[in-house]
């Protein structure tokens, strides 16, 4: 048992403040391709979502409040699902309707790049791509930590 | 001898690492399928209901499948 331990893959560290994932692209619902890179100059909201995740589908309506109050400031949401069907996505948006650019990724890119602790999980990354902030998990009383971190990143100026 | 106590240590070593390097856990973002109803230990609380129920009348076993107690009918 010991030696099987020994032996089994070592799992990835997760990103942390002070990180930067690397580079990213995914395609959107209507095909065309979401590149991490080009949201550079932003504060970006990277929420890690499924259908079958119920604390993911609370946690995207508030996520989009937070883009329509701090969007006109240089604040926007990615959201990466991780449905292995399309139709499980597309049918939850269907409930769950909102504004911020979703990103489909059924082969689990973006969360292991980001090495996802749990579902589900947001990082913050400020103006020059770099994690400012990690949400595990969520609740309706984390939305004023999530917030008062994008308000923080909003504030900071790039390379600062 | 000695051969015989090398291999003895060397193939079920050479053989737990070559098994075990498959050994990955599910992830975070993989658990999709583990969420579906068809996954749940009881799937359709009624048909669980309905199945307790008939232990209970035909056998007099009650709270077998959820509280401590040998289904004596006792508890």
């Amino acid at each position: 048992m010991a030696l099987a331990l020994l032996c089994a893959v070592p799992p990835a560290m997760a990103l942390q403040p002070g990180d930067a994932p690397p580079a990213l692209s995914a395609p959107r619902l209507d095909g065309s391709e979401l590149a991490l890179a080009t949201r550079r100059g932003q504060v970006v909201y990277v929420d890690f979502w499924a259908s079958w995740c119920a604390p993911c589908l609370q946690a995207m309506p508030a996520l989009d409040a937070l883009q329509d109050r701090y969007g006109a400031e240089g604040f926007t949401v990615i959201g990466v699902n991780v449905d292995t069907e399309r139709a499980a996505a597309v049918k939850m948006l269907e409930r769950v309707a909102v504004d911020f650019d979703i990103v489909l990724d059924p082969q689990g890119v973006w969360p292991q790049a980001f090495a996802l602790p749990a579902m589900p999980s947001g990082y913050l990354l400020d103006r020059d791509g770099v994690v400012r902030f990690v949400k595990t998990g969520y609740r309706t009383r984390d939305l004023p930590l999530i917030e008062a971190a994008v308000q923080r990143e909003l504030k900071r100026q790039p390379g600062g | 001898m000695k051969r015989t106590i090398l291999g003895a240590v060397t193939v079920p070593l050479a053989l737990a690492c070559s098994a075990c390097v498959t050994i990955e856990p599910v992830q975070p973002w993989q658990r999709g399928d583990l969420a579906r109803a068809e996954m749940a230990f009881e799937p359709d609380p009624v048909q669980a209901a309905y199945r307790r129920h008939v232990e209970f009348s035909k056998e007099a076993a009650s709270g077998g499948a959820t509280l401590s107690g040998g289904g004596c009918g006792c508890n």
